[in-house]
């Protein structure tokens, strides 16, 4: 048997044509990599925006408070970084170097480790780092002269840390962004927002979409009575208006980000299910299904190795329209105070407090977090519309 | 036939569907038998119920709205109907596989083909990823692709469709079936693959020793290829015989219309003959013989109009349905 060994032998798959066509478009990648970089700073927003310093000199003793200071959840959300992009880098080189023969079960292995050691990870960090209090004020201790030789982060601001005689201060050298109504810095805010809306977006449309993908596999690969009833729930979600059934919802359960999460999520499956239903039906009568049926191969075979593959388009730019959507969601509930609690930041609630009570307008208080809203969702739709393009083979130009 | 010759064998077979217009019974009373190492071949156009009777016997039928109403179909002394879906899958796919009409879409596309056939091979033969790549290899070549090594790393779309059928053929012998279900497996080909494709078929068949339900609507494969034919018409069996006696001693009125289309060189006609009118909807078939509107020999005979003929062996091996057939008199007199 000849071995296989250069690049320019395999096929390229239906994935790598839709890719090279979504790299081809100068918003495409304008879009994607702003969504990056918003990712970089969501997971680097303790170290970027940060009211301890990296190290500080106290009666002679240096002392690390920033890192000492970090939560489990911080450390946790570095890892699932480092494991993403180990796992980004690892499937890169699967596509270059491994055979496609054994590259399914190469990367099924490969992310099933991953998923352990994150898994282990957090776990780990829960137990092991405790919860603790830091109140210290270094810069005070500074200006004092009890500690010396500080190095700060570039925000050097705590996003909970408040100081009445800030308050409203409009944007400066000190405060990029000005100061909210407790004297937060803004710009530290934003940052730390950034987590709220990303991961809100994020994890919210995972669980409409296995939701959505789940349901509508079933409802089209079966169809009958089992379509008839799925329908029938789809029709009965898709009548009640989401955004007041989440305020409904909302009401009723303790603010926290991850009810909020799970909330948009079981509101927002329905189109997703339609889409997959109506791939589904298509599918179900070609060939190679009906053949992979004759083969009697396991019906999750059928469904999520051949099915769904080719039924998943629609789906992708249905899902990345919907994490715009679930981020503006978000933002619209902080903003009517049904979002996150404070002293958490989150862009919708920092934009409702650009009138303070008095009825004063605080324009910096509308523009950033605004703009940071309309950027994220506008890179997210123009992201979702170069997949829709790059998907449509109408547009693709032959390979 | 001995019995013990016998591979599958179908008795009155009946798949029935229900629609929102009445009950369309696609397959009625259908029966026939498949010798070892042999190929029967079904005939028939279009919507006669060849590819349900297909189905019936993998039991592929989407139920609802199809449903196998009555019949026995047994297939090495195992009744098929009566298995459990659990048992089913062990033979669907393993000791029966089946090859499709159109090899443009019969392979998945996001998948490579070495893939797809290492998959039914994994799980039939409960064999490695890398042995089963192996036989997938070995399969290959066996139906004729050039460095197969190479072509099991391609998608689909880089084959030509004689090769996507070579390939289809490959996945379904990759378990060494003994009963091969082809559901006219070269309609989609160019007249060369085709002759390639059937011997490649062929010599399958003796070397895997395997059957062969062939099913088609090309008489001209049929008269190569089969060994035993049944032609259909309106969901039933109209005339059953070996392929010898079907063009030699042509017994029923629709047999010999549909040999008389065939297109013959060395002659003046200038047109085609046609059996005038349509096949009749499964919905309303007409009273009495299915055949007569459209029949030359008896449309006018009043038992033609008002009373079904059976199929009846009338010759050794010979079975044919029509009050009109030579040796079927002596039934129509009994009416």
């Amino acid at each position: 048997m000849k071995k296989i060994t250069k690049q320019k032998d395999w096929g390229v798959s239906y994935g790598q044509l839709v890719k090279q066509q979504f790299f081809k478009g100068l918003f495409n990648r304008i879009s994607l990599s702003f969504v990056m970089l918003l990712f970089v700073f969501a997971i680097a927003a303790p170290l970027v925006a940060n009211d301890k310093p990296y190290a500080i000199q106290i009666d002679g003793q240096w002392e690390f408070p920033l890192f000492a200071a970090l939560t489990a959840n911080d450390y946790s959300v570095f890892l699932a970084a480092i494991v993403a992009v180990v796992l980004f880098f690892l499937f890169r080189r699967n596509s270059k170097k491994v055979d496609p023969f054994l590259r399914p079960s190469i990367m099924w292995r490969q992310a099933v480790i991953c998923s352990v050691v994150l898994f282990a990870g957090i776990v780990t960090f829960q137990i092991l780092i405790p919860k603790k209090l830091n109140a210290t004020d270094y810069k005070f201790m500074l200006e004092t002269g009890r500690a010396t030789n500080a190095v700060f982060a570039p925000v050097p601001y705590g996003y909970a840390r408040t100081d009445i005689k800030l308050r409203h201060l409009p944007p400066s050298a000190q405060h990029w962004m000005g100061t909210d109504d407790v004297g937060s810095d803004v710009f530290c805010r934003l940052l730390h927002g950034s987590r709220v809306s990303l991961s809100v977006g994020f994890v919210a449309v995972g669980i409409s979409s296995v939701i959505g993908i789940f349901v509508g596999a079933m409802m089209g690969y079966f169809g009958g009575k089992v379509d008839f009833i799925g329908m029938r729930l789809v029709e009965i979600m898709m009548a009640v208006p989401t955004f007041f059934l989440i305020i409904t919802i909302v009401a009723f359960f303790p603010r926290s980000l991850l009810n909020i999460m799970i909330i948009i999520g079981i509101t927002g499956w329905t189109g997703n299910a339609r889409f997959i239903r109506a791939e589904f039906f298509k599918l179900r009568g070609q060939d190679f299904v009906q053949a992979a049926i004759s083969l009697s191969l396991p019906l999750r075979s059928i469904l999520f190795r051949h099915m769904l593959p080719n039924g998943i388009a629609p789906v992708l730019v249905n899902i990345t329209f919907g994490v715009a959507g679930a981020i503006f969601i978000e933002a619209a509930l902080s903003f009517l105070g049904f979002g996150v609690a404070p002293p958490t930041p989150s862009w919708g609630q920092m934009l409702s407090l650009s009138l303070s009570t008095t009825g004063r307008f605080f324009w910096w208080l509308t523009l950033f977090p605004g703009m940071a809203i309309f950027l994220t969702v506008t890179a997210y739709n123009l992201v979702g519309e170069g997949l829709r393009d790059a998907i449509d083979p109408k547009l693709r130009k032959a390979v | 036939m001995s019995q013990n010759d016998i591979l599958l064998s179908v008795e009155n077979l009946s798949t029935y569907f229900d629609t929102d217009d009445g009950t369309a019974k696609a397959v009625q009373d259908v029966s026939f038998d498949i010798a070892h190492g042999k190929t029967f071949a079904i005939v028939g156009e279009s919507g006669c119920g060849k590819s349900v009777t297909a189905m019936s016997i993998m039991q592929l039928i989407p139920s609802p709205p199809g449903e196998i109403v009555s019949g026995k179909i047994s297939f090495i002394g195992e009744d098929l109907l009566a298995l459990g879906e659990k048992k089913m899958r062990k033979i669907r796919g393993n000791k029966i596989t089946m090859i499709f009409q159109e090899p443009m879409t019969s392979l998945n596309p996001v998948h490579t083909i070495g893939e797809q056939i290492t998959e039914a091979i994994c799980l039939h033969q409960k064999k490695a990823i890398t042995h089963a790549r192996q036989i997938a290899s070995e399969m290959l070549e066996k139906v004729g692709i050039a460095d197969p090594a190479q072509r099991l790393n391609e998608y689909p779309h880089q084959l030509s469709g004689g090769m996507r059928q070579r390939v289809m053929i490959a996945m379904a012998i990759s378990c060494k079936p003994t009963l091969l279900i082809a559901d006219e497996p070269t309609t989609a080909l160019d007249v060369t693959i085709q002759a390639q494709i059937l011997d490649l078929l062929d010599e399958l068949q003796k070397t895997e020793d395997m059957s062969i339900l062939l099913i088609t609507h090309d008489l001209g494969v049929v008269a190569e290829r089969a060994d035993d034919v049944a032609v259909m018409y309106a969901s039933q069996i109209v005339e059953k015989t070996d392929c010898k006696s079907l063009f030699s001693e042509t017994l029923h009125p629709y047999t010999k219309g549909l040999l008389q289309s065939l297109p013959q060189l060395g002659t003046d006609e200038k047109r085609l003959y046609t059996i005038g009118g349509n096949v009749p909807e499964p919905l309303n078939f007409p009273l009495g013989c299915k055949f007569h509107p459209r029949c030359s020999l008896g449309s006018k005979s009043q038992i033609c109009q008002t009373r079904e003929p059976s199929l009846k062996e009338v010759k050794p091996g010979h079975h044919v349905a029509c009050w009109f057939a030579e040796g079927y008199k002596d039934e129509r007199a009994k009416k």
